[in-house]
Parts: structure tokens; sequence; C-alpha cells
């Protein structure tokens, strides 16, 4: 990784020295001497006058950290990861305590600006570090603080495509070419998949290339049949004049040829500038490497367009008082389409964004509810959003042994789960409080009703063949096409009727559906951690660190004891300081088995009995199991909203807890937020954030509402330049 | 007594002085007193489709009594003999020359991976899950063992992927080699094509176009990226830096390419009618012959040989072999030509054997250091259909050819325990001791854990396969 950056860096030098001066001064790393230079005029004062006193030399520092002592050269010791939680604390307001004297603007500003610099020069990513990290660790206080004063500091940015983009594009673009690959991946170890900017490397080009040769052949597709020129499927007409060996190429028909290519890809036609490059090139390239070779490869390089690869986010202007600038009205109309769908933006958009109707807010709001009332703008980001934030989308991952509950489908849970949700977004009040407490369910929605009427068959079928010959099927029994995926939740059978409704005492919302409930549990057991770390994180607004690598995360294998027996040994001094955040807001979910039925006691193995199980040589016969009374107490603790806190039994009245707290409700805009601008939020954000959440109440809890609101929030909109 | 080679060169500039030294001992010496650079190790791939039955990696006289698919479905014990006094399976009979460097490795499953009739990037990935879980899965979860050890063998092209599709039409697929998660590498289905991206720098006609013309897209891509890149400062300065020495890289490895233009020209393949036969033992004999070329080129030191792996190619039909009937339908038990369906995929394995020697004499006939290229090669044979034609990963049958520089103790059968006895291993270990052959110095254990085991140890590499 590093390496990489360090590269990228040296790059970056190249380039400066190379005559490019723009924000040279930006880049290039400052040295070692500089840099012990700033630290001892800032950092060696702030550190006496702000931190010596808990974290000075004394004996027993707080934190174990020692700020004095701890190395200001990054790149021979291992500080830098302190240096960064330094760097945190002291940016978040954190540090020093509430109770002390507050640094200075140009204090802090000084500090920070030392870390980058240092972190820079001795090649540590604090950039993807920034990235990945979890973004609650933002204070939440700071963030709906309406007297928040933080200045707005959304940077400029460009993103490669998403995954999903790319994939529609070549399903439009490149429809019917075999062969094409997928070059991109997500970042990964973010919260939601579109976030941060992870750097395009050789192979994603190489493969780039590729696809964009192997579109570009078959739109320039021919045969020669007896001495006559003949395309092969769709070609359009401008290429063909290209690739006919009969027709000598005009530069006219040269530039009509980019300029049909520039309008597919790119979505807007050639600047006179790239007309001319671009003529060029198919020049050189004919003549280097013959006229069907040279028009493919320079058609193909349309395709690898820092434009058509790259989202941008950088926006045009003069910055305004407070040091912003608007997105650029191109860029608003691709972004606002990015947010919503996967494909390109549809012509009528980008013509709103050229008439100007993009520059005022009240202009993208109507431009945003446009697209969301307009059913033939597919918009499956929206849904996207719920997988990613429920995770239920997991259940796939999970290996069952079919023989356990061969009624299990994960993949039917999930389609279930997608349209509650749905069915939730289309009442479109209380959202998220609906989510998470409904009484609603589909069962095997898509094949229920065909799977119940094959079975009455098969069963008369079975009866009447039973009938005619009694004794050929005495000992036969029916066996049931399909499987029965309503047991997952507890029903007799398929209902009659989608959406249903489920047991109130038993089942409310997406928390207690078998599909999340099984992407959160392991192959034969309930995952009380990954369950409670997700309510923690994802409605809590909490953070847990990462498994320390030292720590090899295993439960006993006593088959004898349950669950929660077995946990004791997260309880443990050194485990509980991450485990008091996961345990007790994982219990509730206990009053499920693995697979997400609904119970009241729990199996284990009873070895008494198992052991007595043996035939007349004293051959065991297999193990016994007996039930114990499911035990689903847990609780809340470590939350700001206080009402909270305290014991819970059952996730029914646990949930139902939760989704009652305006703090929780705030936490999921947090994370929508971090959805929809495809970054952390800053306390920067934090006037934004307010916005988003009134509008959301004052709108009845609706999706759209919030939406709009993000898409129409300064946050979204503007950006502050690099170098500002 | 002899000496080695290197301290008798030394030994020579004492008693005869620097200057004296003719020019030829001089050059010899200065070879011996060069840091010794260790040759490159390589590895190459070769995957089938449509599974490996267990009783043919056996040898002929030795009977193995075969497992069931279930836990504990077979032998607690593990199986361990040197194969000198045995005769190999008849489809192994090609590489027998090479019997003291050959290791069968039986009894490894893969659980995790969920079979179907093929495992597509699972087989080389060791793990599972994804789309299609339960069977057929085409997700990638992670690196395959060829991609994490390409990113560990670096060569001017890091990983290769030749092969064979049962669609004439494809060019590139992507099913069975990955570079990372949702990275697949590609396989290059033509091997014309192919030959034009390896050797199209020395190549005439339309290879040769092709090289030019990238040439220009390179230069040009680099220009417009400059371009752009121009007045941009911050993460967006970064990021397009990225993607500039994206194109610096290709570019330089087409430089690299015409810079040992000499060594392409002179070991490059001779592309033959093969090159572009519509005959799908043709075409993979061609891909066959440009993989040798490339490794004797240096032009990579992982190559993947995929004979229609991936769950849309494991019904080739090998019409070169006379056969009209497809690889389902011999999955099925079907009978052809007078053939059982045990018999004609013996005769397509046998045929795939033919071409590894073929590669194995080849790379044994180039000098390096003090033995040939072949010393310092591995080349494994398996299916991304696992055990069978429905594969369900319980035994995933091996065969390895090599020793990579005396690291393996070679010329041996092993059989490990069936699944979920103790002492039970999975191909998740067989690819940890590939990254150890290869030089990893990680101790993570490659691929996938597979959590029905977990009461065993599957961790680590194969310790008894090394020397």
């Amino acid at each position: 990784m590093f390496g990489s950056v360090i590269r990228v860096l040296a790059a970056a030098v190249l380039l400066c020295s190379a005559g490019s001066v723009v924000a040279a001064a930006d880049h290039k790393p400052i040295t070692l001497e500089a840099s012990q230079d700033l630290y001892k005029k800032h950092v060696v004062p702030f550190i006496a006058k702000h931190c010596a006193s808990c974290h000075g030399t004394e004996k027993k520092p707080k934190a174990d950290l020692v700020l004095a002592t701890l190395d200001p050269d990054m790149k021979v010791s291992s500080s830098a990861g302190r240096w960064a939680l330094v760097l945190d604390q002291v940016v978040m307001d954190e540090m020093p305590p509430d109770d002390k004297p507050r640094p200075t603007k140009a204090e802090v500003e000084a500090v920070v600006a030392w870390i980058k610099a240092e972190m820079k020069r001795s090649g540590k990513n604090l950039e993807r570090r920034e990235q990945v990290r979890n973004g609650n660790s933002v204070p939440h206080r700071l963030l709906f603080d309406p007297k928040s004063a933080a200045a707005f500091d959304a940077a400029s940015r460009v993103r490669r495509l998403s995954p999903e983009i790319y994939e529609a594009f070549m399903r439009d673009v490149g429809k019917g070419v075999n062969g094409l690959g997928q070059p991109f991946s997500p970042v990964g170890y973010t919260t939601f998949a579109d976030m941060g900017s992870p750097k395009i490397d050789e192979p994603i080009t190489a493969l780039l290339i590729n696809n964009a040769l192997a579109i570009v052949k078959k739109q320039t597709a021919f045969k020669i049949e007896s001495g006559e020129f003949k395309k092969i499927g769709f070609v359009p007409r401008e290429f063909e004049a290209l690739i006919d060996p009969g027709n000598e190429p005009t530069d006219e028909q040269i530039h009509a040829a980019i300029r049909t290519q520039f309008e597919k890809v790119v979505k807007r036609k050639p600047t006179d500038e790239e007309a001319g490059r671009f003529l060029s090139l198919m020049r050189q390239n004919i003549k280097d490497a013959g006229r069907v070779t040279g028009v493919r490869y320079t058609l193909a390089a349309v395709f690898l367009l820092p434009e058509v690869v790259f989202r941008s986010e950088v926006g045009d202007g003069k910055p305004d008082a407070l040091g912003r600038v608007r997105l650029a009205p191109r860029e608003l109309a691709f972004a606002l389409n990015y947010a919503l769908s996967d494909r390109q933006p549809p012509s009528w958009l980008l013509d709103e964004a050229a008439k100007g109707k993009l520059d005022t807010n009240e202009g993208v709001a109507a431009t945003v509810k446009r697209m969301l009332d307009d059913p033939k703008f597919t918009k499956p980001r929206i849904l996207r959003f719920f997988r990613e934030y429920f995770e239920y989308g997991k259940a796939t991952e999970v290996f069952k042994d079919a023989k356990a509950f061969n009624g299990h489908d994960a993949r039917t849970l999930i389609a279930d789960a997608d349209r509650l949700v749905e069915h939730v977004l289309e009442q479109d009040r209380q959202v998220l409080f609906e989510l998470l407490t409904t009484r609603k369910a589909f069962v095997a929605y898509r094949t229920a009703e065909d799977t119940k009427k094959k079975r009455i068959e098969a069963r008369k079928k079975f009866e009447e063949q039973k009938k005619k010959d009694p004794k050929k099927y005495a000992n036969k029994t029916l066996k049931l096409p399909g499987r029965s995926i309503y047991e997952s939740y507890g029903l007799d059978d398929f209902p009659d009727k989608q959406p249903t409704d489920l047991p109130g005492d038993q089942r409310a919302g997406l928390l207690t559906h078998p599909a999340w409930l099984v992407a959160f549990s392991k192959a034969d057991e309930n995952d009380v951690i990954h369950r409670g770390k997700w309510v923690r994180e994802r409605l809590l607004g909490g953070v847990v660190p990462d498994v320390p690598i030292t720590v090899d995360a295993q439960l006993p294998n006593e088959p004898h004891h349950t669950l929660r027996k077995r946990m004791r040994v997260t309880e443990e001094t050194y485990c509980w300081q991450c485990h008091q955040y996961m345990n007790r807001v994982g219990y509730p979910f206990e009053s499920y088995d693995h697979f997400g039925r609904f119970r009241k006691t729990e199996t284990i193995l009873d070895p008494e009995a198992t052991a007595k199980n043996v035939d007349k040589k004293g051959k065991q016969l297999g193990p016994v199991m007996r039930e114990v009374e499911a035990n689903a107490k847990g609780g809340i603790e470590f939350v700001p909203d206080k009402s909270l806190e305290g014991d819970v039994d059952g996730a029914v009245a646990y949930v139902e807890k939760l989704a009652k707290s305006e703090y929780v409700e705030q936490v999921f805009i947090r994370h929508a937020f971090r959805y929809w601008m495809g970054r952390n939020e800053s306390l920067g954000d934090a006037k934004s954030l307010q916005a988003i959440h009134n509008t959301y109440n004052e709108s009845d809890g609706s999706m759209k509402a919030l939406i709009v609101a993000m898409l129409t929030s300064d946050s979204f909109l503007y950006r502050v330049p690099s170098g500002n | 007594m002899l000496l080695p080679r290197r301290d008798l060169l030394k030994g020579l500039t004492l008693g005869a002085g620097g200057t004296m030294l003719s020019p030829l001992v001089a050059q010899l010496q200065a070879k011996a007193v060069a840091p010794a650079t260790p040759a490159p190790k390589r590895f190459v791939f070769v995957v089938e489709s449509n599974g490996f039955t267990p009783q043919q990696a056996a040898p002929v006289d030795y009977k193995r009594k075969s497992r069931h698919q279930r836990p504990l479905g077979g032998a607690s014990e593990m199986v361990d003999f040197a194969l000198t006094d045995h005769k190999l399976p008849n489809a192994l009979e090609p590489i027998a020359p090479w019997k003291d460097k050959v290791t069968i490795v039986q009894g490894l499953s893969g659980k995790v991976c969920g079979g179907g009739h093929s495992n597509n990037f699972q087989a080389l990935g060791a793990f599972g899950g994804g789309r299609g879980n339960g069977g057929e899965s085409t997700a990638i979860l992670g690196p395959t063992i060829d991609g994490a050890i390409a990113r560990q063998l670096p060569g001017i092209f890091p990983h290769i992927g030749l092969g064979i599709s049962k669609r004439l039409e494809n060019n590139i697929i992507y099913n069975v080699s990955a570079w990372d998660e949702n990275k697949g590498l590609p396989t290059m289905c033509k091997p014309d094509n192919a030959y034009a991206t390896l050797f199209g720098s020395v190549a005439g006609g339309q290879a040769r176009q092709e090289f030019a013309a990238k040439n220009n897209l390179l230069d040009f891509l680099k220009d417009d990226i400059r371009k752009a890149q121009k007045g941009l400062s911050g993460q967006e300065r970064e990021q397009f830096g990225a993607y500039l020495e994206t194109f610096e890289t290709l570019r330089n490895r087409q430089s690299r390419l015409n810079e040992i233009q000499d060594t392409l020209r002179e070991k490059g393949p001779v592309v033959s009618d093969k090159y572009s036969s519509t005959v799908e033992t043709d075409r993979l004999d061609a891909q066959f012959d440009l993989g040798a070329a490339a490794l004797i080129c240096g032009l990579t030191n992982v190559l993947t040989l995929s004979s229609a792996a991936g769950v849309r190619d494991f019904d080739i039909c090998f019409t070169g072999l006379g056969l009209t009937k497809g690889k389902h339908h011999t999955g099925h038990g079907g009978s052809q030509n007078g053939m059982t369906w045990y018999e004609v995929s013996q005769m397509i394995r046998r045929f795939h054997f033919t071409l590894i020697a073929r590669l194995a004499k080849k790379l044994e006939a180039v000098p390096e250091g003090d033995g040939n290229m072949l010393d310092n090669t591995l080349i494994v044979y398996l299916s991304d259909g696992a055990e069978g034609h429905h594969s369900r990963c319980w035994e995933w049958p091996m065969v390895m050819l090599g020793n990579v520089a005396g690291q393996l103790k070679t010329g041996r059968y092993i059989d490990y325990p069936a699944y979920g006895f103790k002492g039970h291993r999975t191909t998740g270990n067989l690819y940890t001791t590939f990254m150890k052959l290869a030089g990893s110095k990680s101790d993570a254990t490659f691929g996938m854990q597979d959590p029905n085991l977990k009461d065993i140890d599957t961790h680590g590499p194969l310790y008894e396969l090394f020397a």
C-alpha cells in the first residue's frame, strides 16, 4: 500500500518539475529538516501548553500516551498511528478535555498542518485512514448542535466510476459484446461500498482498454463478401465510412465518427481542440497500424478519457465568501443522476443542466423530484442503500447445512426483505420506524402462489395413486415440491395474501426478519457479537474497534452449553473492553435460532443421555439433544439518549424501544448522508445534517423528502477547492 | 576433490591477478562473484473442466478405496508412498519420464467452494459464497492462487491466462483467475490474439499493427490525462496521477517488450494454423506452445492454462480426439466411440498430460543456473470441477510436476485423511504451500476456512510436502 503512495507522490513530484507549477508547494513533501523545524516551532509549545499535564512524562500518563517523547519522525518510527489519533482528537475538539482551556484556531491549524505534512513526508496514508474510519467517530452532539460553528469543509474530489455504474454502462454501450470484464471493485472496509476514492491501478486500465476494444470491434464489425463490404449487426453510419475499404475517409468523415463516439460515450460533443487531436490520432493510427486496426484503437480511446472513467466534483467559478464553489452544472447533473441511478444521465437532465435549471437550489429540488417520480428513470440506488445499511444481503454468504432445516433459502429471504423495504418505501411514511417495527412480511412472494398450487396438485395426485394402489403406496410418503420457506417466518403454510401479518409478539421489522438474522449468524449458531456490533454502530452510533490481531476470536467448543454460556470468555477484562459495546445489545435476538425462526427454547447437547445412547454392543448411536429456555435478555448502555438505557427482554420490545428514539433516527440519517455523499460526515456538515433531519421530521419520515433534502444540501452542492 | 564452481573461480583471481585474466575467465568470474540472483520461480496452473475422478489419479497398481461423499466418508489415516515402484495412472503416463518430480495429492477438500459443474474462480481461490451460493457461484471473493503468486513474483506480465472456450466467438473471458476481490484476471481464448498481445512487438501483419496502435493509444491518453491534470490540485490531482501512472506502466511494458525483441524473435513461437483453428485440441496445443514460449522468454512467472474451465464452458467437445459428444454427456455416464465415460474422460485427460509433458520438455531444454528452467518451475494440474462432473468438493485431486528449486520432496503419492478426520487438509492448505514456495513470508492461510472443519486444524501449508 505504502509503495503505491510513494509512487504517486513520486509521480506528482516529477510532474511538478516537468513544468506544471500549479500548487506545487501542496504536493511536494517537505524535507525532514523542514518538518522538524515546524515541529519545534508549533507542536512542542502546543503539547507543553495543552497536553503535558496529562500526557507529560510522569509515570502514569493518561491512555499510556506520552506526547513529549512521541517520535516526530514518522518515517523511522511507528509513531504515525498515535499521531493520527492526536490529529483526530484535536480536530474533533475532543481533546483537550472540556474543562480545560481551548487552544486557538491558529494553534490547532498549525499542529494539524504539521501532522499532515509529516505523514505525507513519511509516506503514511492518512487519506486512506480517513476514508475507511468509522464515520461514527465524529461526535454526534456536535453534528446535531444548532450552535455548531465548524467551517464547511467538503473538499473537491474526483472518484472513479462505481462497479455498478460501469456495469450499466457496459450493458448500454456494449450490448451483446462478449468477454467484457468488470475492472472496478469497492474499496472495502468502508461502511458503504461506494465510499472513499480508490485509485486506478494497472490491471484496471488494462481491462478498461480490453473492454473498449471489444466494444469498438462490435461497433465496427464487417465482412467482405465476394469483394463487397458488408457490415455485421448495428454499425453507425459514421463508422461505416471509416472502415469500408472502398472509401478513403475524409477529415469530415473522421470528425463525424469521433463526434458520434463522443455522444455515445461522453454524452457531449467534442470541443474543437479535442476534435483536432482525435483527428491527428486517427491519421497516425491508420498510417501505423492500417485502416481497421487504426480506426478501432482511435475510437476505443474515447472510452478511456478521464471524463469517462471518473466522476468529477470539482466545481467551477470563483469561491464564495465561505471559500466554496458550487458544482459545475454538468458535474451536478451527473452527481444527481448517479445518486439514484447506475445508468448514464438521461438527455433531459443534461439539457436542464445546460439551460441553467440546476443553478438554484429550487431548480435542483424540482429536478430531483422529477427523477423520483419518473417511473422510467430507474433508481436502484435507493433500495441498495437499505441493503447495505441493514446488510441482510449477506445471508447468502452464510453456509447452512440443508439437512438441519431444508426450508431455508437465503436468496428467497433476501428477495422478501427487499420487497418489504420497497413496500415501506411505497407508503413513504415514518420509513425508519416502519422498517424497524412493521409486522408485515412478504413470504417467498415470487413463488408462494405457484408452489402452493403445485403442492395441492401433488397431494391430490398422491392420494389418487394411493387409492389405486394402496399396497405400493402403503409405505411411501409424499415429497412436496418446493421448499417450505414459510417455516422461516413461523407460519404453517404460504400465505394467500402478500404482504401478510406476522404474530406481533414474535416479529417486528427487519431486524427480526429471517434474512437479517441469517446474515448475522454462523453456519450452525447465532452470531450475538456481530448482531450487537451492527446495532451499536448502525443504530446507536457507536464505534467498536476491530478485533486486535493478537486475539484468536473463538468461542469454546462446548455443544452442551448455551451460546450465552460459551460467550463468558468475552467477559474477561481484556475482551470486555470491546465486548461491553456488543454483547448486551446483541442478546435480545436470542429470540430466534440461526435460521431466523422464532423460538422459546435453545437446543443443546445432552452429554449424559448421549453417553447412554448406545446399542447392545456399546456402539455410539449419535448425539442426544435437549431443550433449555432461550434467554433473550439484554440491555442498552453507553448511549447519549438516556431514555434508551436499561435492560430489555426479547427482540420485539427491544427494537420497538430503539425505533422510538430520535437519537437513533439521527444516526440513521448520518448513515444515509454517508451513503449519498460517498464519504464520512465531518463537523463541517453539521448544518446540512440538521436541515436534512428537520425535513425528515417535517415530512412525517418520508424517504423521498429525505433524499431531496440531501441532494439539495450544501454538502452535496458545494466543494472547497483543494489548497484552500 | 571437487570444488564448487563459484569458489573455484574466485580462487582464480587470487592466483592469477585480476588484470592477467583471459577475457573468458574474467567473464566467468564476473558471473561467479556477481551477487547471486536466484533464478525466478515459475508456476503453471493447468485447469481442465469437468472434474478429476480420484481413481484416475491413483497409480494403476494401487487400489484406492473410493470415498463416500459425506463427513468421515473414507480413510482416517494418511497414505504416503514413493512413486518409484509404482506405475502412474493411464492419464498421467505421458509425464512418467519425470516421475521423480511428480507429486500426486489426494484427499484435500474444498467444501467452501460449493461445487457444481464448475467452481469457477473458487477452484483456485479456495473461497465460497456469493451469487449462486450452493453451487456454481461466479463471485470473486478474493485473489485466486495464481493471482496471489503473480503479485509475489511479478514479471513483465504479472500473470498470463491462456485457454480455450467452448464458445468459439469468445476472445477474453473471466472465470478462473483473479487478482483480488472482484478483480478477475483475463483468460485469452484466441491463440492468435494472445500472440499479438504477447509477441506483437516482433510480429508482422495484424499483431504488429495492434502493437503499434496500442502504443499510439497509450501515448495519446498519457498526454490527455496530463492535460486534464493541469490546473488540478489535491485529491483530484492524485487520482489523475495514479491513472496516468497506469498508462506509463503499460507503455513501459510495451517498451520492455520492444527491448527484448531479440529474445522474443529467437524464442517466440511460430504461428501456425493451429493458432486460429476451430478445433479445440489445436487451440489448446497452440496455447501450451505460446505459454511455454512466454515462460522461456521471461514474459511472466505465472501462467494459467484453462481447458474450458468455468460453468459456461465445461461442456466442451473434444472433436480433435474424434469425439462427437461433449463433456456433459460424458459426465452423465454417456459412452461414445465404443468407450465408457470413464475411458473417454481418461483419454481427454491423457491428452492434457501429453501437452504438459511437452511443456516440461521445453522448459527442461533451457539451461538455467546449474540446471534448467524446469528445476525452478511447478506445474499444477487440477479440475475446476474438483472430483467429479457434479462436484461437491469432498475431494480435490491434484497433480504437481516440479520441485521449485528442490523445495518439495517429490516422487510421491499422498492421500490425506477423509473430510472431518484429524489430519484432513483443504485446497487452501495446498495453496498456502504454493505461496510459501513462491517466497511468501506471510503466515496467513490462503482462502476461506471451512466453518464445518472448525474442530480440526486447517491452517498453514501442507508441511508434509516440503523437502
